[in-house]
């Protein structure tokens, strides 16, 4: 009787692990529903919901390296923001759009690594150090779009990033880095380990973890992460201003959470949870969009729906035993 | 069990919820006639708080939707280049046949974009540089744009700082709003107020006059500095949107500074210097007609007030709606129009409240269906025409 209990306790828990897949799966018959019943441009829409979700898609799968050792970084927008302006900046000297790809991925890493080494040298919470990252970056960028004297925006000639604004290019970058991540975090010590830290600091210490150490690593994937969205940003829109990116951290934070995963990181941690979330967000705001809600009132169901998400996901944190 | 029961429950109220409200509003069409088919226009706004963006998205959502046979559709507020990209992108795939665009982080950008799918594309209230013109007007789905150029902008800043020197006034204070990121609006509004201190002054201004004060500015870093200006003062500046306690302390100190008698504002010049400033200081501000506006004129706070009037966007949502109707206005050369319009301007709270009257009716707007409906199909001279008569007694014959 016991052993079906505890069977029946452990299928129902499975699925709920599920849930933000099931939850973007149904959001996504909605979604045709409602575009076949408004006789939406469906073949566009899917392409638009790639070109919407894969640059949040990607930054925030790196992110999940921070997120799950329990960390948070608020200036994921502003490095990105910095790094493409920086990568833009490049490509204009030297016409070459591989030097530019390094360039916003170095900056990014360059940016990342500060943060935590700033952390761990002075022994502050990583949360503090990005908080004054971003009051610095969001200067920085100013500075940037001022050297480079051309008004208000840095660009990158339309026509020279043409050739790679598709979808099919956009969705390789993502496989490639979704492939790296995942074999990072599941099928390497590195995911093992920031669970633990990030489930017990303590208990990790004890057993000889080094926290310092997995917090730069992680600093750096989500980096890495931060720089092929900025670049993948050039490609989308070659005109870079103070605003570029401004919504990126909170997209971070809300596809993660969106994904199932908990925002306090350890052993409930997810890499696949940014995508989903992120997704499901896309899906969400587009579902919003054919139905010509105002703004304030997509923001407002969306809120809700956020919500609903956390509750649920709450509904499987075990209260008596260690969570797997 | 109970909890995947829960949660299902939970997904398919929200599917429910969802399908409900799609079913809930749909729309017949008819095929021969064109206006008798609804034109769905998306519009691109970077802006969805202020009293200017409210009051252009009222004329059109109160008026405009009434009494005409189009639904219109809106972006969330566009703070970058990607935003503007995604937001057409979602027009297009909720099949909008044009584009009305409030926003301007890459109008070359968005132009390009509608042109490649096929969907008209019309920029309300800004132009576009020349240089981009050129580029543009030929394209066929590019409709044209009105509003305010950067000459008006310059003059609009000219004038109201005359109207205070002329009367005597010597020592200023300035609120450069978004000059400081270099929006050029406001850097030609401060520019023509600096150039007519320099002309009423006799002096220059760190070495310019006239329009190189544009220049000067741009060259600082969209800073204007404080300094005499032959015999004008301009005693403070405050830049930016910080909202923070420094910034709302700066203008405070400048707004209460006994060496400045009067205020000017590029915009926002209600929000920056009217709670601050002390009885007897004058204050002028370039913005837009609304209730508090008039409010502001009436108990004496705000004295000078060049403002856009929400109507102003009819015509370009007329010229829109005939291209989309297959009539699209174009200039002898077969080009795309660009055409400045102004603002309206009041000195005192009876004309004003006036202003405000016209422009904020949903039943009468400045601009009404009979107007409109002259410039469906129009030819380019007239439409030139109409647009170039928007001072308030020129609409109101």
């Amino acid at each position: 009787m016991e052993k079906k209990e505890n069977k029946r306790k452990f299928t129902s828990g499975k699925l709920l692990n599920l849930a933000p897949v099931i939850g973007m799966i149904l959001m996504a018959a909605v979604f045709l529903a409602i575009a076949y019943m408004k006789d939406v441009n469906i073949p566009y829409s899917f392409k638009n919901i790639l070109n919407q979700s894969i640059i949040t898609m990607v930054v925030a799968t790196g992110a999940v390296f921070i997120y799950t050792l329990g960390a948070f970084d608020i200036s994921l927008g502003a490095s990105m923001c910095v790094s493409a302006l920086v990568g833009a900046m490049a490509y204009n000297r030297t016409g070459s759009l591989l030097i530019m790809l390094g360039v916003c991925v170095g900056c990014a890493v360059l940016v990342s690594l500060i943060s935590s080494v700033l952390a761990s040298v002075f022994n502050l919470p990583v949360f503090v150090t990005t908080i004054a990252m971003l009051s610095l970056l969001n200067a920085f960028a100013l500075v940037l779009i001022k050297a480079n004297g051309t008004g208000d925006v840095v660009q990158v000639p339309a026509n020279a990033v043409r050739g790679i604004n598709t979808v099919w290019f956009k969705l390789i970058v993502l496989i490639l880095f979704l492939a790296f991540c995942i074999f990072a975090f599941s099928f390497m010590k590195l995911g093992r380990q920031e669970k633990f830290v990030g489930g017990n600091p303590i208990c990790a210490a004890l057993s000889g973890l080094n926290a310092s150490k997995l917090s730069i690593i992680g600093f750096m994937m989500a980096g890495l992460g931060v720089g092929l969205g900025a670049f993948l940003t050039i490609t989308y829109a070659p005109t870079l201003s103070r605003n570029t990116a401004g919504s990126v951290g909170m997209d971070v934070i809300i596809s993660i959470v969106f994904g199932g995963m908990p925002v306090s990181g350890g052993a409930r941690s997810r890499i696949y949870s940014a995508a989903v979330g992120s997704l499901s967000m896309t899906l969400l705001s587009q579902i919003m969009l054919m139905l010509n809600f105002d703004s304030g009132i997509s923001q407002m169901v969306k809120a809700v729906i956020f919500l609903l998400v956390v509750y649920v996901s709450m509904l499987n944190s075990r209260k008596t035993i260690l969570p797997r | 069990m109970k909890l995947i029961k829960k949660f299902l429950v939970m997904q398919l109220s929200l599917l429910m919820a969802i399908c409900l409200s799609a079913c809930s509003s749909g729309g017949g069409s008819s095929a021969e006639d064109p206006t008798a088919k609804t034109v769905k226009i998306g519009v691109l706004v970077s802006d969805t708080t202020s009293a200017e963006a409210l009051s252009f998205r009222s004329y059109y959502e109160n008026y405009i939707k009434s009494v005409y046979n189009v639904d219109f559709m809106y972006s969330d507020e566009l703070k970058d280049a990607a935003a503007e990209q995604s937001a057409i992108d979602n027009f297009i795939a909720n099949n909008c046949q044009a584009i009305i665009s409030f926003a301007s982080a890459d109008r070359p950008a968005q132009i390009e974009k509608c042109e490649t799918e096929g969907i008209y594309y019309a920029v309300a209230t800004g132009t576009l540089t020349d240089e981009q013109y050129e580029q543009f007007k030929s394209y066929k789905y590019y409709v044209g744009a009105i509003g305010p150029d950067l000459a008006i902008e310059y003059q609009a800043g000219y004038d109201m700082a005359k109207f205070y020197l002329d009367q005597g006034y010597t020592k200023f204070g300035m609120f450069t709003g978004a000059s400081v990121y270099f929006t050029e609006m406001h850097i030609y509004r401060a520019a023509g107020m600096i150039a007519a201190m320099c002309e009423a002054g006799n002096g220059d201004y760190e070495g310019a006059k006239g329009m190189d004060i544009v220049g000067k500015i741009m060259s600082e870093g969209g800073n204007v500095n404080t300094g005499k200006i032959g015999s004008v003062e301009l005693n403070g500046v405050v830049a930016g949107y910080d909202f923070d306690d420094a910034w709302f302390g700066k203008l405070a100190a400048v707004a209460n500074d006994p060496n400045v008698e009067v205020l000017l504002a590029v915009g926002s010049g209600q929000t920056a210097f009217a709670g601050f400033k002390p009885e007897g200081k004058m204050l002028g501000d370039i913005d837009c007609y609304t209730a508090d506006s008039v409010g502001l004129m009436k108990a004496g706070t705000l004295n000078y007030l060049a403002g856009k009037f929400s109507a102003s966007i009819g015509p370009i949502f007329a010229a829109t709606l005939s291209a989309v109707y297959g009539k699209p206005i174009r200039t002898a050369d077969g080009n795309a129009f660009a055409l400045s319009q102004g603002y309206w301007i009041a000195t005192d709270a009876e004309t004003a409240e006036k202003y405000f009257e016209v422009d904020s009716s949903t039943t009468a707007p400045a601009y009404t269906k009979e107007k409109l409906d002259t410039l469906i199909g129009a030819s380019y001279d007239d439409f030139a025409k109409f647009v170039s008569a928007y001072s308030f007694e020129d609409i109101q014959k």
